[in-house]
């Protein structure tokens, strides 16, 4: 008897399985970078909307990529890519056309980060946060003045003690850097060449890490390496001794984009959202929580005096000129991931 | 020596898996967000915990699938294990290679393939997509635990029972899951863990309706461990323990009656 | 667990039988195992000889490439550093988890169900969880060293987080139970005569565990071995989190080719070596178990 009980609800599962559980419901289904999204943003949504958000949330560019690419249908209708994969995505037919009139709040951006190489005209894409990589220091045990360009990282004293962002692009734009070509470069031998610049910064690395790399430097489980600006930011709360700084080679910038995809369930809500999140009270909202700089001018303008020239928080023209923006480089992405992971084997 | 082994030594090893849990349930009151060190004293982890209804939620969506699954998970590998053991049929050589190929496949390419397979038969991604797949991950674990200790059954036990005109259904009822159920309870305890664990085949897995505690666990985690999840950790300990208490005291008084 | 049963299954399987009860087993757990098990894994089979690509990740252009890639010094190296890894956490469960597991074996009846539990309850909290507080415990301002340093054993801290010892240390806390459960379901059922009368014999303390014990616990040895070897191949975020990630292992080239490189035939394909590799070497192993259970045998006739 129990058997054939079993061998019921067996039946049940894959039956009850194969139903659509998709309600059409008034929802807005968003897939976020890990804690990217303020859940009061959410919450103040619903309210003001009645549309409920639902978030899933990813851990990096690839995986969202490589979970789309196996579904496309999975029911999701706002990404959040980086500005490298948005290109991909974009080349690749998976995103939606955005269209300017049902987002009314779009004039509130600033149009120095606008209308980049990787999606030209915005058409795919809006500017979430902003973030820039640069070098953290710990001023207790390392005079932040004495550390001024990536080539620093390379100095003997620094021996196992470097926290290297574990994030292949990131990585060999610093290299790339350093040898005074671009971070896009897409030359065979100019990324050979930052490959052999990489393996003798190894003696020097004691963590390649990209998830808690914040909590490392608060810790002090590392006192020098890679960082990015807005989780140095909201540190500086609990370790003030942590310093960030713009190095002199350049550095990458690296624009978090709004997209809706290619077959979004509930086009008009992700809309309603986008726009939602470019509204100035809301934009400053989000920056202030997250603590990367808002490309929302709007929201800027709220923020008190001592935010707005606060470098780290919002870098000025002058800053943002320095820096290269993070774009794809396609074809010879296999290369890259060659030889990083011959670095990451430690030969 | 008697007492080193009896005592002592379990001791140890209880003192070994408990003080990083210890050490979780410190830290829930540790007034710092971003910090592994020790700051001070605080509660408002658990304030914004109770705030978060969300929180709340997930955990009980994950205690659900888990022991569902769990239950699924332990009978399947039962069966299985006793197929194994007492029946010849088709592919049977097939079905122990599989099960062991699918205990040493990497969880990405269950979780990948297992996404290719449910978007290919349109089995949306939720709760069904995320039950068959924590289910599918623990049977080769159940169907181990159970077939290590079927393999030293007295035989002689069945071979009287089905003399005497027992049907393998009273044999398996009556006879064999009695004798198995040490190893079933302890299969069903591993399928359980294993399910409350799973984040990378339920990152694949998992569709944007129904959220489970380790994917949001591992969404804190690149704040850095949030003390709200380690509040979070705390209750539900603290519930799991009070249960087995319960359950003892409900025994022991069970056990009473009986005398 | 391929060829546990021989030498046992063979008595039943030898039977005729063809019970309805019989059917519905083998065909639950067949259609279970060959939609959810066995489709996924030849999926992996097929992919793992197609092309990668771009932008569609895999075309259909069947090639051996992916596999002779393989064959390099590079990919050897993580091979090994993976085995020695795995090998040594095996080792140290077996050792830490067999005296444990026979003593709550042995233990009274009415608690055992209870000392059981209390072994699985650390396993309900995530492992990224625990992890971290392992993390919390050894990091360089963590507990133990402050405590170190305030009794003055150590003047300067001990630098255990992001090294391999730290590495080991968390498998072994990870996968601890997975040894425990299989040899504590063994354990249980020996009959405790059987080591009285051994005794009773003349022989040892040691003399009965080596000769009796552990024979009769073999199952529950080779299970647990298994539980805890395989995953250990494959493990990770523990090096990642605890090692510094500095040291591929198998598990980090998988997810690495699966995610960070969009390749996933190469993915699927390593993944493919790894199971044939592991099989060949159960198989190996119960060859020579089995040929040596022939010899002990014999000795005993």
């Amino acid at each position: 008897m129990k058997i054939y009980f079993k061998s019921i609800i067996i039946f049940c599962l894959i039956y009850l399985g194969s139903f659509s559980a998709f309600a059409k419901s008034n929802v807005v289904n968003i897939y976020v970078w890990t804690a990217y999204l303020p859940t009061e943003v959410a919450k103040q949504f619903t309210k003001e909307t009645g549309i409920r958000v639902n978030v899933s949330e990813y851990d990096s560019n690839e995986t969202m990529y490589a979970k789309l690419k196996a579904s496309s249908d999975i029911g999701y209708d706002i990404v959040f890519p980086s500005s490298y994969f948005l290109r991909r995505m974009r080349q690749q037919n998976m995103l939606h056309t955005l269209d300017k009139d049902k987002l009314p709040n779009f004039h509130y951006l600033n149009p120095a980060l606008l209308n980049k190489d990787f999606d030209p005209k915005n058409d795919y894409s809006i500017p979430y946060l902003a973030s820039i990589t640069g070098i953290v220091v710990n001023s207790d045990s390392i005079a932040p003045n004495s550390v001024l360009k990536w080539q620093d990282l390379w100095r003997k004293d620094f021996k196992n003690s470097l926290l290297i962002l574990d994030d292949m692009r990131e990585v060999f734009s610093m290299a790339l850097l350093t040898l005074g070509y671009s971070i896009n470069d897409t030359d065979p031998k100019h990324i050979e060449e930052a490959y052999l610049k990489l393996k003798s910064l190894l003696p020097n690395t004691k963590i390649f890490n990209s998830d808690v790399e914040q909590n490392i430097y608060v810790d002090e489980d590392a006192v020098i390496g890679m960082g990015w600006n807005g989780d140095i930011n909201l540190s500086q709360a609990d370790n003030p001794k942590l310093k960030f700084i713009y190095p002199k080679e350049g550095f990458v910038i690296s624009i978090d984009c709004l997209a809706i995809t290619k077959k979004a369930p509930h086009l008009e809500n992700a809309y309603k959202f986008i726009n939602f999140l470019m509204r100035p009270d809301i934009a400053k909202k989000i920056s202030l929580e997250i603590g990367y700089p808002s490309p929302n001018l709007g929201a800027i303008k709220l923020m008190s005096k001592e935010l707005q020239e606060n470098p780290l928080f919002n870098p000025n023209e002058e800053i943002l000129k320095r820096g290269q923006i993070q774009n794809d480089v396609d074809e010879v992405l296999p290369l890259y991931e060659r030889y990083w992971e011959l670095l990451k084997i430690g030969s | 020596m008697k007492k080193f082994t009896k005592q002592i030594y379990p001791s140890f090893v209880y003192l070994f898996l408990y003080l990083p849990i210890l050490i979780v349930i410190i830290f829930s009151f540790n007034d710092a967000s971003r910090s592994l060190i020790w700051k001070g004293f605080t509660l408002k982890w658990y304030f914004e915990l109770f705030h978060d209804s969300g929180m709340l939620t997930v955990a009980a969506h994950s205690i659900i699938i888990g022991i569902l699954a769990a239950s699924l998970a332990s009978s399947i590998g039962t069966i299985t294990a006793v197929s194994l053991f007492r029946y010849r049929f088709f592919g049977k050589n097939l079905l122990h290679g599989l099960l062991f190929v699918m205990i040493v496949t990497p969880e990405i390419v269950i979780g990948i393939s297992l996404l290719l397979l449910y978007s290919a038969t349109n089995v949306p991604l939720g709760f069904w997509s995320l039950l068959l797949a924590h289910t599918t991950l623990c049977i080769p674990f159940a169907a181990i635990t159970v077939y290590s200790r079927i393999t030293s059954l007295d035989k002689s036990i069945f071979e009287a029972a089905r003399d005497l005109g027992a049907s393998d259904f009273v044999i398996f009822s009556k006879i064999i899951v009695p004798l198995l159920l040490p190893a079933i309870v302890a299969a069903w305890l591993l399928s359980f863990t294993l399910s409350l664990d799973d984040v990378i085949t339920s990152y694949f897995v998992s569709g944007p309706g129904f959220a489970i505690l380790p994917l949001k666990v591992y969404a804190m985690v690149r704040l850095g461990i949030k003390p709200e999840i380690n509040a979070l950790c705390t209750l539900l300990l603290i519930g799991t323990l009070l249960l087995v208490v319960a359950a003892q005291v409900a025994l022991k008084k069970n056990e009473k009656v009986g005398e | 667990m391929g060829e546990l049963d021989s030498g046992v299954g063979g008595y039943f399987a030898g039977m005729k039988n063809n019970s309805s009860f019989k059917k519905i087993c083998v065909t639950v757990v067949w259609s279970w195992l060959f939609i959810f098990a066995m489709v996924p894994v030849l999926l992996t089979l097929i992919t793992s000889f197609l092309t990668a690509d771009s932008s569609s990740l895999v075309v259909f252009k069947p090639t051996l490439q992916n596999y002779t890639q393989l064959f390099n010094s590079a990919y050897l190296k993580i091979l090994l550093q993976s085995l020695y890894l795995a090998t040594s956490c095996t080792l140290l469960c077996l050792i830490i988890g067999y005296p444990f597991a026979f003593t709550i074996a042995r233990s009274k009846s009415r608690h055992r169900a209870l000392l059981l539990l209390l072994v699985m309850i650390p396993f309900w909290t995530s492992s990224l969880i625990r992890t971290y507080a392992i993390m919390a415990l050894i990091k360089a301002k963590g507990i133990l060293n402050t405590v170190l340093l305030a009794i003055g054993l150590i003047h300067h801290p001990l630098p255990i987080l992001y090294s391999y010892s730290a590495v080991l240390l968390g498998c072994v806390y990870d996968l601890l139970p997975f040894m425990i459960l299989p040899l504590y379901g063994n354990i249980e059922k020996l009959n405790p005569d059987l080591l009285e009368a051994a005794q009773d014999l003349g022989a040892g303390k040691i003399r009965t565990m080596v000769k009796v014990v552990f024979p009769l616990t073999m199952p529950g040895i080779i299970a647990g071995t298994l539980l805890v070897f395989l995953p250990a191949m494959t493990m990770f975020y523990i090096p990642v989190l605890l090692g510094g990630a500095k040291n591929l292992l198998l598990g980090n080239l998988i997810e690495n080719q699966f995610l960070s490189a969009n390749n996933w035939p190469m993915g699927a394909a390593i993944s493919m070596l790894i199971t044939v590799f592991m099989g060949a070497m159960i198989l190996l192993y119960w060859r020579n178990a089995q040929s040596k259970d022939k010899q002990n045998l014999q000795e005993l006739v």
